[in-house]
């Protein structure tokens, strides 16, 4: 397969791994330190933005790999390439890091020099035909032994982020981490682009599956699914909060601090699409409709707000009976 | 699709293009050892040079189809490693030699420029775009850029140390991992420290040197490496005061090119072969690498996709009456 001077052969697969965390820091970040903690290179900027919210998006750094391809039919494809892995941080307090790669339908049999795979950043090569559904699957699935990993490679950047000096490892509150795995299969551009399954596993495994025009740049998807990750995450930490208060709602205080948190940190971050590339904002609409991610988090606020009010009653009757 | 009614600057990638000629043509590395030589050595040095100038000239047109080529011409001093002698007493010389030999010198380049530029760490800022070659088997789970000062074309011999009550394994050679039947090991020292300070190796000074003269490197979008005209006026009596890069020649060609061909004596194979090693696993910078294509391109001059492919050489006798120490 030939290919023009730095064009990579037209991808027909991208895949990724987002994993999302709250910032171990008892201060939110603001644009200032989240640019320097998000500079992983010395001389590329670190974007920043600040309209609607705060939101701070590393360069790109790249992993070179050799080796088999997930496949859910066990079929042995080695591929060879370099896999993306970006950091993004929003509001200065959740932290988001993404390993994604996008891969042709064919590539050569033989390994080229290493200049090759460089001047096409986040593209991993087949050798031979690539095998798309069955990779499809098997990333979703997760990687098997000696398997591309992009789990692990989105996890180490992470590690090492959160090593940084600026980061005092005070967590406000306990959370768990979440991960969202993705795969885009490329159809023709000018087509609609599509979100075609919404899955949400155990373990804070989620999956998305997603259509994406050929002229949409993988990028753009990379920060879909990174803004899916973060909404799911805000529901997932706030229903485990709503849990555990309920649990401690016979001691008023108790229950009072267990969802203070979430007013301090978490409510003024719901912002469905806010950095998502206008080509892919539709795809919010999806989950919308089902299972309603909006709809069930103004509940959710609703309940919280109901909770302290609740909890803030025997007080206000306190301090009237004793002035 | 509408423009955007909202825009954040900060928000936004932009990376600044340089002036590309079609090709720099180094006319030789000054080091110490040269210097201490004599007016002779350098004599001897650009007559053989010229030579080759010609070679190169004629297959840059030949590349342009006989259009004249733009090609502009560099020489390197070395006040890196070795401080020898000043600006004042050393630049006027090899200008004038060159001369007597036919050749002109458009840009005078030193080499600790390619480690800091105008408070710009270049040297630093390419460590940080090594992504290494992975040998088969790596699926991700490697350190992805080398903390231990050496950059491979392979995998290393495995460390013969005796494990806890496993057996002490034989030799097992090193692996190159583009190897052809059989391996060219090669494993480069990019650093050393000493006393706390980073001595960056003369290899990655020269790949660096090599991604300025492909007009590859930026610093936050901005060109860096961004040539000082000279006025005429009296070279400096302090290396320090003399710019990273200066150009000598007002009507010269610009300093970045699509390609480099580099004349040198043979004994610094070893180093550019070095070079090659890294120029192969560093990602450059994305929008740079763009502007060369598409500029290279729509003149016809398409350059090869691989960064290190864009590097060509001569390696020429050393003239006789050179020392041959060892590489600097």
């Amino acid at each position: 397969m030939t290919t023009a001077p730095g064009q990579p052969a037209r991808p027909v697969l991208a895949c990724g791994e987002v994993r999302t965390c709250l910032l171990p820091s008892f201060q939110a970040l603001d644009g200032r330190a989240a640019a320097q903690l998000l500079r992983l290179r010395a001389d590329e900027h670190v974007r920043v933005s600040e309209r609607p919210n705060l939101y701070a998006l590393s360069p790109e750094v790249l992993t070179g790999v050799d080796c088999r391809l997930p496949t859910s039919n066990g079929a042995k494809v080695r591929a060879v390439g370099t896999v993306a892995t970006r950091v993004a941080l929003t509001e200065g307090r959740l932290l988001q890091s993404t390993a994604y790669f996008s891969a042709p339908a064919a590539g050569p049999d033989t390994r080229r020099p290493w200049g090759h795979y460089l001047v096409r950043p986040g593209v991993v090569e087949p050798f031979g035909k690539l095998p798309e559904q069955a990779t499809a699957e098997g990333v979703l699935r997760g990687a098997g032994r000696g398997e591309l990993d992009l789990g692990t490679i989105a996890e180490s950047l992470l590690t090492r982020l959160l090593r940084h000096p600026l980061l005092d490892r005070k967590v406000p509150f306990k959370s768990r981490r979440t991960h969202l795995r993705w795969t885009a299969r490329r159809i023709p551009a000018g087509e609609r682009a599509e979100l075609t399954r919404f899955t949400l596993a155990e373990d804070g495994l989620r999956t998305v599956e997603l259509r994406l025009p050929e002229d949409t740049p993988v990028s753009a998807a990379a920060g879909l699914c990174e803004d899916l990750a973060l909404h799911d995450w805000l529901l997932t930490t706030v229903v485990h909060m709503l849990d555990s208060s309920r649990l401690a709602a016979a001691d008023g205080r108790a229950a009072v601090q267990a969802l203070r948190p979430a007013v301090d940190h978490l409510l003024h971050l719901w912002m469905p699409h806010a950095q998502v590339d206008r080509s892919l904002v539709h795809l919010w609409e999806v989950l919308e409709r089902e299972p309603g991610f909006t709809r069930q988090w103004q509940n959710l606020v609703q309940r919280i707000r109901d909770q302290l009010a609740v909890q803030a009653i025997p007080l206000l009757h306190q301090a009237l009976s004793t002035s | 699709m509408t423009e955007a009614v909202f825009r954040e600057t900060t928000a936004e990638l932009r990376t600044q293009s340089v002036p590309l000629a079609h090709l720099s043509l180094e006319l030789g590395h000054l080091y110490m050892e040269d210097f201490e030589a004599g007016p002779e050595r350098l004599r001897e040095h650009f007559a053989e040079v010229r030579l080759w100038v010609d070679a190169a000239r004629a297959s840059a047109a030949r590349r342009t189809g006989g259009k004249r080529p733009r090609i502009s011409t560099c020489f390197l001093i070395d006040d890196y490693f070795t401080r020898f002698s000043t600006p004042a007493e050393l630049v006027p010389l090899v200008l004038k030699e060159a001369e007597e030999a036919g050749l002109v010198i458009d840009y005078l380049a030193r080499e600790s420029g390619c480690a800091v530029a105008d408070r710009i760490e270049l040297a630093e800022s390419v460590r940080h775009r090594l992504v290494e070659s992975p040998p088969p088997g790596s699926y991700g789970s490697r350190p992805s850029v080398s903390q231990t000062g050496w950059l491979a074309n392979g995998q290393r011999t495995p460390s013969t140390k005796r494990a806890a009550l496993g057996e002490v394994r034989g030799w097992q050679p090193p692996q190159e991992t583009a190897a052809r039947n059989h391996s060219v090991f090669m494993d480069v020292e990019l650093w050393s420290e000493k006393d706390g300070r980073r001595l960056w190796s003369c290899p990655f000074l020269a790949a660096v040197w090599q991604l300025a003269r492909l007009g590859l490197l930026r610093h936050l979008g901005e060109p860096v490496l961004v040539p000082r005209p000279w006025t005429g006026e009296d070279f400096p009596t302090d290396w320090d005061r003399l710019p990273p890069l200066l150009q000598l020649n007002p009507r010269a060609a610009a300093f970045s090119a699509y390609r480099t061909c580099t004349l040198m004596p043979n004994r610094f194979l070893a180093v550019e072969d070095a070079v090659r090693l890294i120029l192969d696993q560093t990602e450059v910078d994305s929008g740079a690498l763009r502007q060369v294509a598409e500029r290279s391109a729509r003149e016809g001059l398409a350059v090869p996709a691989a960064v290190a492919q864009r590097a060509t050489y001569v390696f020429y006798e050393e003239p006789v009456n050179a020392t041959a120490p060892e590489g600097p």
